[in-house]
């Protein structure tokens, strides 16, 4: 009888530290406070009991937390990251890639309507949607409609790579930098998509470059 | 006559195999000395023992062993969500923030949970150019970069997010295949 006891004891000790599905659980969210940690949880698991990604959840909390923003901030940033992520998934079908899913909640953030995104997903067919998507959102974002952003972004898609169309973007972003209307600057995407593709350019890079400079350099 | 080599083996042998004829008290010596030293702690742990355990210790048992098992299993399989559906390869991105002034620059976002310690920027030369290179798989990112550990910056050479939820504007990274 002392044997049981001992083994039902160290069964229950260590039953805390083994790990268990849910939000709550996770680590990263220790970073919250606590009252920030409950609200967060709860959107997090009704997001988890519908199928939708919970990572991008995480991550814009993980945002809030290291911004220090109220907690209210958080749990309404993230209630509504997850009614975008849930429209997404509403236009693109069930079994739509993380991925996609951020990048079409960043569209529909920008102003895109659900009905640019079916759109991208039938012209585009089989072909992977996170970086079409994605500067869609991003030319929208910069005031472009989302109309004619969606219809730039199909044109090009269908005749370049992931790296090609983000390579075009780069020099749209460069363009407006410049001050070019933003529309003006995406139509011109269309002629120097069909450049990039004649010349089979392509980039991989981020989009982080440093600006020209304006005072002088540090000493060593 | 001088021993031949044959001889001189012979006798050796004869002398190895005559029964050595041991003191009768030598092993009581032996062991007195034996039981003189101090015991070793971990003996304990070595001699053989017989454990009774009763049939619901023994369940108790057997559903810990269990329990430990599928715990080490989920943890070593609780890993980041996919990025992407093409995993295989990360790019490496460079980070590249002019900031003359600064003492310290890190890149934050989506990438590193937000840790504002992760990934630091590493000054290049004389021209106030901070640089990092960082692993990421396809997907689309958020971040942007702190300065001396207390201001937040958009990169500004990259699109920015589409919302600015805690008062800081992100830049925004979508990494291809």
């Amino acid at each position: 009888m002392k044997t049981t006891f001992l083994i039902a004891g160290f069964a229950l000790a260590l039953t805390p530290a083994l790990p268990r599905s849910g939000a709550a659980q996770d680590a990263r969210l220790e970073r919250l406070t606590p009252e920030a940690r409950v609200l967060v949880t709860t959107v997090i698991d009704s997001a988890r009991a519908v199928g939708l990604p919970t990572e991008p959840l995480v991550d814009r909390a993980l945002e809030g937390a290291s911004k220090r923003a109220p907690d209210a901030l958080i749990a309404a940033a993230i209630r509504r990251l997850a009614g975008d992520l849930g429209r997404a998934r509403a236009a693109l079908g069930p079994g739509t890639p993380q991925p996609e899913l951020v990048a079409a909640a960043d569209a529909l953030r920008a102003g895109a309507s659900p009905e640019v995104l079916v759109r991208l997903r039938e012209a585009l067919g089989d072909r992977h949607l996170a970086v079409p998507l994605g500067v869609t959102a991003d030319l929208t974002a910069r005031g472009v409609p989302a109309d004619t952003a969606a219809g730039i972004v199909i044109a090009l898609a269908r005749s370049v790579s992931d790296g090609q169309l983000l390579a075009l973007q780069r020099n749209v972003e460069r363009d407006i930098a410049l001050g070019a209307a933003p529309l003006a600057a995406a139509g011109g995407l269309l002629s120097a998509g069909a450049d990039t593709q004649a010349a089979g350019l392509e980039i991989q890079s981020a989009g982080s470059t440093p600006p020209p400079r304006s005072t002088p350099p540090r000493k060593p | 006559m001088p021993e031949s080599e044959d001889q001189l083996v012979a006798r050796i042998a004869d002398e190895l195999r005559r029964p050595v004829r041991l003191d009768p008290g030598f092993d009581a010596r032996v062991m007195a000395q034996v039981r003189g030293h101090p015991r070793r702690r971990r003996a304990w742990f070595l001699r053989p023992r017989a454990v009774s355990v009763s049939p619901l210790g023994g369940l108790a048992l057997a559903a810990t062993l269990a329990a430990l098992v599928v715990g080490a299993t989920l943890a070593v399989l609780r890993v980041r969500p996919a990025a992407g559906p093409v995993l295989a390869t990360a790019n490496a991105v460079p980070f590249v923030l002019y900031a003359p002034d600064a003492r310290s620059v890190a890149v934050v976002g989506d990438f590193n949970d937000w840790d504002t310690a992760a990934t630091p920027l590493q000054p290049t030369g004389s021209a106030g150019a901070w640089v990092v290179t960082v692993p990421l798989h396809p997907g689309r990112y958020r971040y942007g970069f702190v300065i001396d550990g207390t201001r937040w910056l958009a990169d500004p050479g990259a699109p920015r997010a589409p919302d600015d939820d805690f008062g800081t504007p992100n830049s925004v990274l979508t990494v291809g295949t």
